[in-house]
């Protein structure tokens, strides 16, 4: 056989549906009759009649040939074969052209705590700022002894500190209210990432700058074509709030406000303003405009709550997922369910697993880093018993809280707050390792003084 | 490890037992610390006050917060980096107008304001502000009725949700004003004058029906830096906590240190349900239907080799980032691409026309479609909008 055939024939076996199997030795059979067909040759089926893989038994078409030289890619690129793994958008979250919109992390092929940079969800509201860093300027002004103007190499002679933290939109679930709308994990918790970020803190900047004690709030104002701004408390300048222009060893990317972004260690992702331009000190609030028409979570009462800072305490299963179901697996074999939990209110402490859509818990195990306000890994070894399951993962924070149940949370918020919902998620895995986004709730309804009640009718 | 009791708690019994629970005792450590070797978490800050956002804080003690080792000669450094801006730099950037801090004098008329909407505005948010393309609707009726709405909840799935446009929601007009001025239109903001913005704002409160000193900003209101305070903004108490004035921050505090106000879930790790944790009411509800699963691009997991894409259409790329958000939907006043008959009408003019309506505007189309691209890609992108309507 010519190395031409044999390419050829490895084309084929590449091209059987993976749906098809049930076991390598299958697999083997399935590929020699495929390629025996093909190329008229019995060799390859003789090998897997044997049980050997082709793909050992012959040599790889990448093993023998020069490979790119050094000089390619000189930033480097994914693996071809990756193309698949992307952010996603959708037209439901959309203005227009997709300008003011979001587009959502494949938290379904996340490893680890680190989202690339790539791959970190992307939110605008006037679209990608792309800004000369030459011409970049940082004001400081307000209620403050001496304000002062930063050029971008200024900004960087402070010295460094680097952390590890998520950013959520708090949108993140705000579409599944009133029920599962995404049958996908990027969509349903996908408005999330996590990085490691280096700047400086805020407080580090102010110290020179005699802040003012009437000094409250602070304004952080972009310089994208929406000027977005945000009023924030002096209490989160005065802890961890940082000015940051590193994201994971490397310059902001454009999608992330590059070249200056604030950083609200847990806060909203809203609040952590990119093309950072302006801090305004002040003694009043703002109330720029994504803190009024939007950023609001509306109660049963018609209040709406605004300056809902922190993401609460949250977490799912991230394996399986709708994108990525369990194939192949034989009564009682192990079987890994990962995910992942974070809290913007502090660190993640435990996490806890169910196989009856929450109703009844044991406890998950952490793994690696666990760090405040950061997303946390965790894992529970399953034996795969062959019948359907509804997994529901609930985290708890060393500040006290513990993920509500959808009824729980929704008896206060209702279902029309959009915003900061950290309900328990639920996953449906149908006996095949099919998996569905479910939802385990009781019907709401007002009884006759206004208050939401369960229907226990219904 | 947290050791786990198995104990049955009723969702009722734990709401109930959550709103006995403190939030915070002052210097206290919080239940559950992390782990060895990290710094404890508070629930207050040094000067005894609550965390503001209900949470904790890692303190830096033995040159540590958390997990993370500080740089302590930094830490006790103060640096002094960058200059004084002058008058004239903070005044260009101090642009902000809130509640407590009114726009610049001007003024504006509901009549020019509806002919600066008409040519700037309309095309993303619709006759009227009702909303389009994707864009906010601004307006819906008369602000003060639609208010009524907020209590809404569509616990039935065919009932009326809340309306939440300017006139029904929002708490200030500063804050419709300063938007318009710093951030209005997309295309090219920050090219509205004083005035021009005080006139779409009176435009605003005029289609949103809202008083301003008594009487409803009518056709003939003219909108100025004198009765710019004595708006009435119908949802102006809509919103918790009150963060204004001198208690402001600390409203927000006690806030967020009551978890029944925002619906969070306090917990001694050790007495969490871990049996008969559903309320008995609660059921397993599925997607309807197949749900929203419009994604770009389609979800796919598979690990092959990308198809090729096809050869590059000049233009196509900068229409779709500078023009597709008008030319591409219907209802903007823009023909759209793809539309034979709409097309066939403008190619008549001839493409030297067409690129010189593209470069000094058309009807609402500003010059250059709003964008700074030369005339050559401004010819790639009509020859490219002919082409892809024939």
């Amino acid at each position: 056989m010519s190395n031409k055939e044999i390419k050829n024939s490895q084309a084929d076996i590449e091209a059987v549906s993976s749906d098809e199997l049930s076991d390598r030795r299958a697999f083997f059979k399935k590929a020699a009759l495929s390629v025996g067909a093909l190329a008229g040759t019995s060799l390859l089926a003789n090998e897997a009649a044997k049980g050997d893989d082709p793909f050992i038994m012959h040599h790889v078409k990448w093993g023998q040939k020069l490979g790119d030289p050094v000089t390619k890619n000189r930033y480097g690129v994914p693996s071809a074969y990756e193309h698949n793994v992307l952010r996603r958008n959708t037209r439901l979250l959309a203005s227009g052209n997709f300008q003011a919109s979001i587009a959502v992390t494949p938290i379904h092929e996340s490893m680890g705590i680190i989202t690339p940079n790539g791959l970190f969800f992307s939110r605008s509201h006037g679209g990608v700022a792309h800004v000369d860093p030459n011409e970049y300027r940082l004001m400081i002004h307000g209620l403050l002894e001496k304000p002062i103007v930063l050029t971008l190499d200024q900004l960087k002679k402070y010295p460094s500190v680097t952390r590890t933290h998520f950013i959520e939109c708090p949108a993140n679930g705000g579409q599944e209210w009133r029920g599962p709308q995404f049958n996908s994990l990027q969509f349903a918790k996908g408005f999330m990432s996590c990085a490691e970020w280096t700047g400086v803190y805020l407080k580090d900047i102010l110290k020179d700058l005699g802040v003012k004690p009437e000094a409250k709030w602070i304004l952080a104002e972009g310089s994208d074509n929406s000027e977005m701004g945000r009023t924030i408390p002096m209490d989160k300048v005065m802890d961890d709030a940082m000015i940051v222009y590193g994201q994971n060893g490397e310059a902001l990317r454009p999608e992330q406000g590059y070249p200056v972004r604030i950083l609200l260690p847990g806060w909203e992702g809203n609040l952590c303003v990119k093309w950072l331009k302006r801090i305004k000190l002040s003694d009043e609030p703002f109330y720029a405009k994504e803190e009024t028409s939007k950023y609001t979570a509306l109660k049963p009462s018609g209040k709406a709550i605004q300056h809902f800072y922190a993401n609460e305490v949250n977490s799912t299963v991230t394996s399986p997922s709708p994108e990525i179901p369990w194939k192949d697996l034989k009564k009682g074999e192990l079987v890994e369910i990962e995910g992942l939990a974070w809290s913007g209110m502090g660190t993640i402490t435990g996490v806890d697993i169910s196989f009856d859509g929450g109703n009844s818990y044991v406890a998950a195990n952490l793994k690696g880093l666990v760090l405040p306000k950061c997303w946390t890994r965790w894992s529970y070894t399953y034996k795969y018993e062959g019948k359907r399951i509804v997994l529901a993962s609930r985290a708890m924070d060393d500040a006290g809280y513990i993920q509500p149940t959808i009824d729980q949370e929704t008896l206060v918020t209702g279902i029309e707050a959009v915003y900061h919902r950290n309900g328990i998620e639920t996953w449906e895995v149908l006996k095949d390792g099919t998996v569905n986004h479910i939802q385990l709730r009781s019907t709401l309804k007002r009884d006759e003084n206004g208050n939401v009640v369960i229907d226990k009718e219904a | 490890m947290l050791k786990i009791n198995k104990l049955i708690i009723s969702a009722s019994i734990a709401a109930s037992a959550a709103l006995l629970m403190t939030a915070c005792n002052s210097g206290a450590t919080a239940s559950g610390a992390a782990h060895s070797g990290a710094t404890a978490a508070q629930t207050a800050y040094a000067n005894g006050k609550a965390v503001i956002d209900g949470g904790v804080i890692y303190p830096v003690v033995n040159g540590k917060t958390a997990d993370y080792v500080v740089d302590m000669q930094a830490e006790n450094t103060t640096f002094d980096y960058g200059r004084t801006p002058t008058a004239n730099e903070l005044a260009a950037w101090n642009t902000d107008v809130t509640p407590h801090k009114a726009p610049p004098a001007g003024s504006g008329s509901v009549e020019d304001g509806e002919m600066l909407y008409e040519d700037q505005c309309v095309m993303c948010h619709g006759d009227f502000g009702s909303g389009g393309g994707g864009y906010p609707s601004l307006a819906k009726g008369k602000g003060s009725n639609l208010k009524k709405t907020l209590t809404n909840q569509r616990f039935d799935p065919n009932a009326d949700g809340p309306t939440r446009v300017f006139g029904s929601y929002w708490p200030h007009a500063s804050t419709m004003w300063w938007y318009i001025h710093d951030g209005m239109p997309h295309p090219k903001s920050k090219s509205l004058s004083i005035d021009e913005t005080y006139a779409l704002t009176a435009y605003m409160l005029n289609i949103n029906e809202i008083e301003v000193d008594g009487q409803v900003a009518d056709q003939d209101f003219v909108l100025d830096q004198d009765n710019f305070s004595k708006i009435v903004m119908p949802n102006v108490d809509g919103f918790e906590p009150k963060i204004d004035g001198p208690e402001g921050v600390e409203n927000v505090r006690k806030y967020y240190a009551d978890n029944t106000n925002f619906g969070g879930q306090k917990v001694n790790p050790s007495e969490r349900c871990m049996k008969d944790c559903l309320e008995p009411t609660a059921k397993e509800v599925k997607i309807s239907g197949t749900g929203i699963s419009d994604f770009l691009p389609p979800i796919s997991t598979v690990r092959d080799l990308p198809v090729e894409e096809g050869a590059v259409v000049p233009g196509a790329a900068d229409y779709e980032v500078s023009c597709a958000v008008c030319h591409g939907a219907a209802g903007m006043g823009a023909p759209v691409v793809g539309d034979k008959a709409a097309w066939a009408a403008v190619a008549e003019k001839g493409p030297e026309a067409i690129l010189a309506n593209s470069i000094n505007g058309l009807n609402a189309m500003p010059p250059r479609g709003g964008t700074d691209l030369s005339d050559a890609k401004l010819k790639d992108i009509v020859n490219y909008m002919i082409n892809a309507s024939k």
